[in-house]
């Protein structure tokens, strides 16, 4: 059986994940608007193009999904829809069938219920940024924190109205200049996001939970995600490659 | 000829009676070519940005193409309406407010429409004349929703245009019925997409969403609020037909017509459309409670193509519906 390379063009990144021999042999990521200047060739998408991939095995068929799917026209790819690569890619890594799948990425949330292996139903959160992986960098990069150092961050915090992401930093800045802990800020910031999310996840009441998504790594919002929704959150091993992985085991 | 605005679907039985032709001011705006900046002169004009698209544009199309008497519904509609009213009025548009009365009141309903009556100086009588002269044309849409779920034969977007117009009949009922006939009239082999859907809450600001669907293996073959336009639960006067128009009322009707439509049009899913900053938005809520098959959730703003996050929703839907049905490509 030959290798099938999963492409999922993502707001922030386009990760890509090959599989083969009941394995997933090789990961990368690109940062997305240098993927599609890179790649970008009158017929289509050409990878050929992406020195990230000169590693990769050589692939026989190649599945996309992602952000931009209705734009992600691959060279020699067919297209999976995001929704349903993300499902089949958390089912694969964790080899559960039935469980919540909260999907937290750059700009979007999804929250989708998988019953019996199949997606049963979703919701996306509505048109902006807010309490999203953009808006957690932001914050981070405004308090000059790491995403590590973020992740670590929880316990009592001031509530942050603004989750916008584009206003949340003005908050953020006036809370530094009244003299607000940076620590405090940031497990406020991880705060908002489980709140932002929290309404989502009751929708489907939950028995697990499954993380994905960049987002998925901050080890505060899953414990805050978990307490919020009294259940179990699993993370499966590479949480941000889980659309990439959906594809390609397709 | 005496053209009347209308913020709404209003007993436009009674505008014709007068002799006078009912203009939606609605399609008024969406359908000039002038429609972004009609927005953008309602917001030079102070109109908040966060206020609905529809309501921006009905101010500057009506100012535009000097339509200079509206009827504005007050209650049952959009309460930004009140407002809108007084602002025509302010810019000398005559205004005449109408009401449908929460709680389907009989005798609240009978003094709104003798209201109405009195404004255009038009009788019970001649009303009531209208209302079996434009029921003889509203039955020809309600053929086109018909061959829509049970021929397969009519798009999604023409039920949605057909039906979207029976609020003015496009102001000349007679040549609007002949154009019907001539539809109705003509062949087409039967559609036959896997997934069916219906089409919930009001009529969509954004285009393209029923054509996007049927290019993925969907049709919808329900237009709710559309086919409300178009009474199709009828009435032998013309407070019953309007108390019966399911719309401006509370909720419960609507539910039940919907589950109706739902069981009779085979439908596997719903696609629910709110506008931006519409009260409406909250009957989601509702509409997630009492209704038994998956409901996505359409958001949309300006008129404007459909973004890639509203094809990607609608796609990974479709796909969703279709797997249920054993029908999907990547099942």
């Amino acid at each position: 059986m030959g290798v099938t390379l999963g492409v999922d063009a993502g707001s922030r990144e386009v990760k890509f994940a090959a599989y083969g021999d009941g394995e997933v042999v090789f990961r990368a990521k690109v940062d997305t608007v240098r993927f599609y200047l890179t790649c970008r060739n009158g017929a289509g998408l050409d990878l050929s193009r992406l020195p990230e991939l000169a590693a990769a095995p050589r692939w026989r068929r190649i599945v996309a999904t992602g952000y931009g799917r209705n734009n992600v026209n691959v060279q020699g790819g067919v297209t999976m829809p995001e929704i349903m690569a993300h499902a089949r890619g958390a089912v694969w890594q964790t080899g559960l069938t039935d469980f919540t799948l909260v999907d937290l990425g750059g700009q979007d949330t999804k929250v989708i219920a998988v019953k019996g292996g199949a997606v049963d139903d979703f919701v996306m959160n509505d048109k902006c940024a807010a309490g999203s992986g953009r808006y957690l960098e932001n914050i981070a990069r405004a308090l000059g924190a790491s995403l590590d150092e973020l992740g670590a961050m929880r316990g009592e915090a001031p509530a942050l109205s603004a989750t916008c992401a584009i206003f949340g930093e003005s908050e953020v800045v006036g809370m530094v200049s009244e003299g607000v802990p940076v620590e405090v800020i940031l497990a406020g910031a991880n705060q908002s996001v489980v709140k932002r999310l929290a309404p989502m996840v009751a929708r489907y009441r939950p028995k697990v939970i499954v993380a994905t998504g960049g987002v998925a790594k901050n080890g505060a919002v899953r414990a805050m995600l978990a307490e919020a929704a009294g259940v179990e959150v699993i993370t499966p091993s590479d949480p941000q490659h889980n659309g990439a992985i959906g594809c390609a085991v397709a | 000829m005496r053209r009347v605005g209308i913020t709404t679907t209003v007993p436009c039985e009674v505008i014709f009676a007068a002799g006078a032709a009912p203009v939606d001011l609605n399609n008024l705006f969406v359908a000039d070519f002038k429609r972004s900046a009609y927005i953008e002169d309602a917001e030079v004009a102070g109109f908040p940005r966060t206020t609905c698209a529809w309501i921006k544009g009905m101010y500057a199309a009506c100012l535009d193409h000097g339509v200079g008497e509206v009827i504005a519904v007050t209650q049952g509609d959009c309460s930004n309406t009140h407002v809108l009213m007084e602002i025509y009025r302010m810019r000398g548009v005559h205004s005449i407010p109408f009401n449908f009365p929460y709680g389907r009141d009989r005798e609240m309903m009978a003094r709104q429409m003798a209201l109405l009556r009195e404004s255009f100086g038009v009788t019970r009588a001649a009303a009531e004349e209208w209302r079996e002269r434009l029921n003889a044309i509203r039955a020809k849409l309600w053929e086109i929703d018909r061959m829509t779920w049970e021929d397969n034969t009519v798009t999604g977007d023409e039920n949605n245009l057909w039906l979207v117009s029976a609020s003015d009949f496009e102001g000349e009922p007679e040549a609007f019925g002949a154009r019907a006939e001539e539809f109705i009239a003509r062949a087409r082999a039967p559609f036959t997409h896997a997934v069916r859907l219906g089409y919930i809450g009001v009529p969509p600001a954004i285009e393209g969403v029923y054509q996007f669907a049927e290019a993925h293996g969907a049709r919808v073959v329900f237009n709710e609020t559309q086919r409300q336009f178009a009474m199709p639960l009828g009435g032998d006067t013309l407070e019953e037909q309007y108390l019966r128009y399911t719309y401006p009322y509370d909720i419960g009707p609507r539910i039940e017509d919907i589950r109706r439509e739902i069981e009779r049009r085979r439908i596997d899913g719903v696609i629910h459309y709110v506008q931006s900053f519409c009260h409406r938005q909250m009957e989601d809520l509702i509409f997630r409670e009492r209704l038994a098959v998956p409901i996505l959730t359409v958001e949309g703003d300006a008129p404007r193509e459909l973004d890639a996050r509203t094809k990607i929703r609608l796609e990974s839907f479709i796909q969703m519906l279709a797997a249920r049905k054993g029908a999907a490509s990547w099942a």
